[in-house]
């Protein structure tokens, strides 16, 4: 199908005249596309203006600063997959970046385009989330810092105000040795959105992180789980305490997608799973990352 | 039987370089120039409604727009085998999606922001989106006039009910059947509906010149259905079969959803109401699943009976059919299983009652299994549940019920020959079937599951084929048949058909698309029945050829006609082994004798095949005495799957299919058949989960929330059999095979599930979401 009404396009070249031309009405970011498009040619949006960042330098980057990994607002799916810094510090994201969409998409769909869509099944929110991920925005105001736990409001809604745009995400590493797993439910082996996804860190004096996705409105920190882990090892009883739990800390719905009782069912299993897979990569002997557990 | 070189061969697709380096066309290929004209439909909001008034001014005045229509314009039916669909709806809309009216535009967002434009007033009325409501004496009538309705002689429509057709089976005494079986085994099986999904959606373009000539190029499995359904159905404003002309390139793919005929009769109309100016609509992937056919629903009562030693005694078998909001087509696909509902079993006490009933929902149609998928799923998971009540391995069950050439069919007619228990062995050896495999991992289970298949080709009696053939100087050869090339390999084989005849390599032979005025009749690219019925006609037309051939060289050069063959792109002589001639010497040219002057001339032929013992004629309250399918295809397949007990995630380790296709005239192209249609079956059982809300609206008509598999979905292993026992009246042998491969796939996952965790599960789809919540369930 077309798109069926008409817009004006810019390619800004420096972030300041891209915030110039954000300012006016009806303006709406492009990078990647692969929500904007479809949302065009479905009528869901009706930009007067689409301000596309893509020839805006620097923002394509991804850079390790002491513990605090930057994406730029560029960064693909694809780059955190191919990036040596990800590989070596924080390789969940490639998990997680691996098991988004298809191929295609992940050349083209940005990171910071799915944590500015904001629909509930993001992948890249939990994983971002066990990081205490902050995004970086700037207006015309200047620039400001919002942590991704506050950052979604709803679905499909954020923090961002009109005239803003998103820059990028910093990740803040454990201060000790740590691995994760990153865990999605889907309908097939496919490309598809999360039944429900679970995003999980395991760091060497043994405390846990734990975020949720498509079981809420936003994904969300497991925090009651957290803390009944911490500092503890997971003997099996500890994981069944911990599963029991999940519960309390999700709300899942009955959509197309899933029912609630499977994603309840499956949030518990991908605990379950998840905390075991994530422990035995910290020891050099679980499931080599990739691999899915579920 | 002489050695074969091409039948049976290997060879290359014809149409591989075609498609490979994309120079194929396809109709939205097709450069139209700046005269095209762009429609866009306006779509009922509502299952159910009365159209109280349609308000066209406003996207009349809007710029860009040439025209709007409306039911007013074209208050024409049509229709298959009943004519009960409209070209746009009249007083009533009957599915959401339906088309109100539709606007020409000079683009194709004119054409969109015009048909939002129009303005349409319903008044609602009880939409009625389940076939077993749909039965209530108190439904609501979706189509009050059924009982007007014109119709082919073997449908039974029940005026003043919902239902459209039913087709009665009746053989033997069945209550005498059950009460000599030891056990009876009784359940329901429900399949919801499917979409087709194939890559490329419906497209047309359609123009009627200033003479009044109208021409439509369209994406279709049936270009002379097509010109049969339009000149019916535009016969009110002075077209006839003489006025239209169908052009059918390419296919991305039909698997039913192209049959017939659905929007293109859109754009035939259309193309009358701005002349000299080609149209084009072509549907968006939404409309690809909810205004063309869809898969019907299906809801199974099949009892079974069987005395100790396995011996089947009697089967009932009610299925209540969703045939949509028009069942134009879909009636056949009732009609089919309603014959053929025993599937592949010596059984010889039968009732069989196939209902085809109205439902608010998008009208239902033929994909590919035609029924038979549909009814096998709940049939072939009953027959492994019967088997085990009765303690017998449920292929050794299959094995003694398993029908054999000269059993009586269901409707009292003949089985043809048949290899299904040859297929039964070798799918039970391919998946070591009787051996149990573990899992390492304790949260697998792994399961065997096993399934027969048998289909007939549905079809009118006298549905035929036919061909034209002509050598070229080089001794190359053209081919016009008008049966579609949807990557089955259908070209292929009728080149190799041909080329077999004429010992020409299948490389040089063209096999050409359809075009209604240059290529002759052909039915229909359905039914699993091309290369049996226009491999028949292509063949006649070559041995036609073969004999001009031979005459031009026995008038030349004097050699008997009976020692005269073709090896190698020559004629030879079995009495001269020195005479080698040519074909590109004289083929055209002819050849010239002594005195200057010359015989022969340009070699043609020309073929048609009719099949002349089949007969829809039957008693309708029994099915008896006719002899309305012309051959049945059997075959058995088996999975090995692995089960993930706690997410219910199945993987198949291995599947194995064996179909006895009689003679496979491309072993490539068959397991291409095979692993295709296999993938499909699992995709219907595993993944695909058509949804409609309370209104009856389709909420996934997309690839999001609708899936069917990617590559990474694909089975381990699909290991596919080709068993060869011959049909007599099938070209070298050959019988269909293209629908059957996706046929057992749903009872064979089925089986398989309960044969892993003992969890039977009588409702398709078999997601793992459902597999996971009923294993939690308590016992």
């Amino acid at each position: 199908m077309t798109i069926a009404h008409d817009f004006e396009y810019v390619l800004p070249r420096t972030l300041e005249d891209a915030i110039d031309v954000l300012g006016r009405p009806g303006a709406q970011v492009l990078a990647g596309g692969t929500d904007v498009v479809p949302w065009l040619r479905d009528d869901l949006i009706e930009p007067a203006l689409l301000v596309d960042i893509k020839a805006i330098p620097g923002l394509g980057e991804i850079t390790i600063d002491d513990s605090r990994i930057s994406l730029g607002a560029l960064v693909t799916f694809a780059d955190l997959i191919a990036s040596p810094v990800v590989a070596a510090h924080a390789p969940l994201l490639a998990e997680m970046a691996s098991q988004v969409a298809s191929t295609g998409v992940r050349n083209r769909a940005t990171v910071v385009g799915n944590v500015c869509s904001a629909v509930p099944s993001l992948d890249a929110g939990p994983a971002l989330m066990v990081y205490d991920a902050q995004v970086e925005v700037v207006g015309p105001d200047g620039d400001r810092l919002v942590p991704l736990g506050e950052w979604f409001v709803g679905p499909r809604t954020t923090r961002l105000r009109a005239g803003e745009v998103c820059t990028g995400v910093t990740l803040v590493l454990p201060p000790v040795d740590h691995a994760g797993a990153f865990l999605k439910l889907a309908r097939y082996s496919g490309e598809d959105l999360a039944q429900a996804n679970l995003a999980v860190v395991v760091t060497e004096d043994r405390n846990y992180r734990l975020a949720f996705g498509a079981v809420a409105p936003v994904p969300l920190r497991a925090r009651s789980i957290e803390v009944l882990l911490a500092g503890r090892e997971l003997e099996d009883s500890l994981v069944e305490e911990a599963a029991q739990l999940v519960a309390d800390e999700i709300s899942p719905i009955t959509d197309i997608r899933a029912t609630a009782s499977y994603r309840s069912h499956m949030c518990r299993v991908m605990l379950r799973r998840g905390l075991r897979a994530a422990r035995d990569r910290l020891a050099g002997t679980g499931p080599p990352y990739g691999t899915h557990v579920i | 039987m002489n050695e074969l070189h091409h039948v049976g061969s290997r060879a290359p697709r014809i149409d591989g370089r075609d498609k490979v380096s994309g120079a194929a066309e396809f109709v939205d290929d097709i450069e139209f120039g700046p005269d095209l004209l762009h429609a866009a439909v306006v779509e009922s909001a509502h299952a159910h409604a009365r159209i109280v008034d349609i308000d066209t001014s406003v996207a009349e005045a809007m710029p860009g727009v040439v025209k709007v229509v409306t039911g007013r314009d074209f208050p024409f039916t049509f229709g298959l085998y009943m004519k009960d669909r409209y070209v746009f709806a009249q007083q009533t809309v009957r599915f959401v999606g339906e088309q109100v009216a539709a606007v020409v535009a000079r683009d194709p967002v004119a054409a969109r922001r015009a048909a939002e434009a129009v303005s349409v007033t319903y008044e609602m009325l009880p939409a009625v989106l389940d076939p077993d409501d749909a039965l209530d004496e108190n439904a609501t009538l979706i189509h009050p006039e059924l009982g007007e309705y014109p119709h082919v002689p073997w449908f039974f429509p029940h005026g003043g009910t919902n239902v459209a057709h039913w087709r009665k089976t009746r053989k033997g005494d069945v209550e005498a059947g059950f009460a000599e079986a030891d056990v009876v085994l009784e359940d329901t099986y429900r399949v919801p509906r499917y979409a087709h999904c194939a890559i490329e959606p419906h497209v047309v373009v359609a123009k009627q010149d200033h003479a009044g000539r109208l021409t439509v190029w369209s994406a279709s499995q049936s270009p002379y259905i097509q010109r049969d359904l339009f000149a019916e159905a535009l016969a009110p404003i002075g077209l006839t079969h003489h006025d239209i002309r169908v052009i059918t390139p390419y296919v991305g793919g039909g698997f039913g959803g192209k049959a017939g005929v659905t929007m293109e009769i859109i754009g035939a109309a259309l193309a009358t109401a701005v002349r000299g100016h080609p149209v084009k609509l072509r549907w968006s992937r939404e409309q690809e699943f909810y205004n063309t056919y869809q898969r019907q629903g299906l809801v199974a009562t099949i009892k079974v009976g069987a005395r100790s030693d396995g011996t089947i005694t009697a089967l009932g078998h009610e299925m209540h059919w969703d045939a949509g909001a028009y069942v134009e087509y879909g009636a056949n696909v009732v009609n089919a299983a309603g014959l053929s509902a025993t599937g592949p079993y010596r059984i010889p006490n039968v009732s069989i009652d196939s209902l085809c009933i109205y439902t608010n929902l998008p009208p239902g149609g033929p994909y590919r299994g035609f029924g038979y998928s549909e009814f096998h799923f709940g049939l072939e998971s009953h027959m492994t549940r019967l088997a085990l009540e009765l303690g017998i391995d449920p292929v050794e069950f299959r094995r003694i019920n398993a029908i054999t050439e000269g059993d009586e069919l269901p409707y009292g007619a003949e089985m043809n020959p048949s290899g299904l228990v040859e297929a039964i062995d070798r799918t039970a050896e391919a998946i070591d079937w009787g051996t149990t495999e573990a899992s390492g991992d304790p949260r697998k289970r792994i399961g065997k599951g096993f399934a027969l298949f048998w289909k007939a080709p549905a079809m009118p009696p006298n549905a035929s084929s036919a061909s034209f053939l002509k050598f070229n100087e080089d001794g190359s050869i053209n081919i016009t048949v008008s049966g579609m090339e949807l990557g089955q390999g259908y070209l292929t084989a009728m080149a190799q058909i041909a080329g077999e005849v004429l010992a020409v390599p299948p490389s040089k032979i063209r096999v050409e698309t359809p075009d209604t005025d240059r290529n002759p009749y052909e039915w229909q690219t359905v039914a699993s029945h091309i290369t049996w019925s226009c491999g028949n006609a292509v063949h006649s037309a070559a041995v036609e050829a073969r004999e001009r051939i031979i005459d031009t060289v026995h008038a030349a050069r004097g050699y008997e006609e009976g020692t005269l063959y073709l090896e190698d792109e020559m004629v030879k002589c079995e009495t001269d082994p020195d005479f080698e001639l040519l074909l590109s010497d004289f083929v055209v040219s002819g050849l010239e004798m002594e005195d200057g002057t010359w015989r022969g001339g340009p070699i043609v032929g020309s073929g048609s095949f009719m099949p002349d013992f089949a007969s829809a004629q039957s008693d309708p309250q029994t099915s008896q005495g006719g002899h309305p399918n012309v051959h049945y295809t059997v075959g058995a397949a088996g999975v090995v799957l692995e089960i993930d007990i706690e997410t219910g995630k199945m993987k198949v380790l291995r599947a194995a299919l064996a179909v006895d296709v009689g003679k496979a005239i491309n072993p490539t192209t068959v397991e291409g058949q095979i692993v295709g249609g296999m993938l499909q079956g699992l995709a219907t059982v595993l993944y695909e989960d058509m949804r409609f809300d309370a209104e009856g609206r389709l909420l996934n008509p997309n690839f999001t929330d609708y899936k069917i598999p990617t590559s990474l979905d694909t089975p381990e292993m699909v290991i596919p059999i080709i068993v060869e026992v011959p049909q007599p009246d099938g070209p070298f042998g050959a019988r269909g095979v293209g629908e059957h491969t996706m046929i057992p796939a749903a009872p064979m996952i089925a089986n398989a599930v309960a044969d892993a965790t003992g969890l039977r599960v009588t409702s398709m789809p078999i997601t793992a979401e459902k597999v996971a919540m009923a294993l939690l369930e308590p016992v």
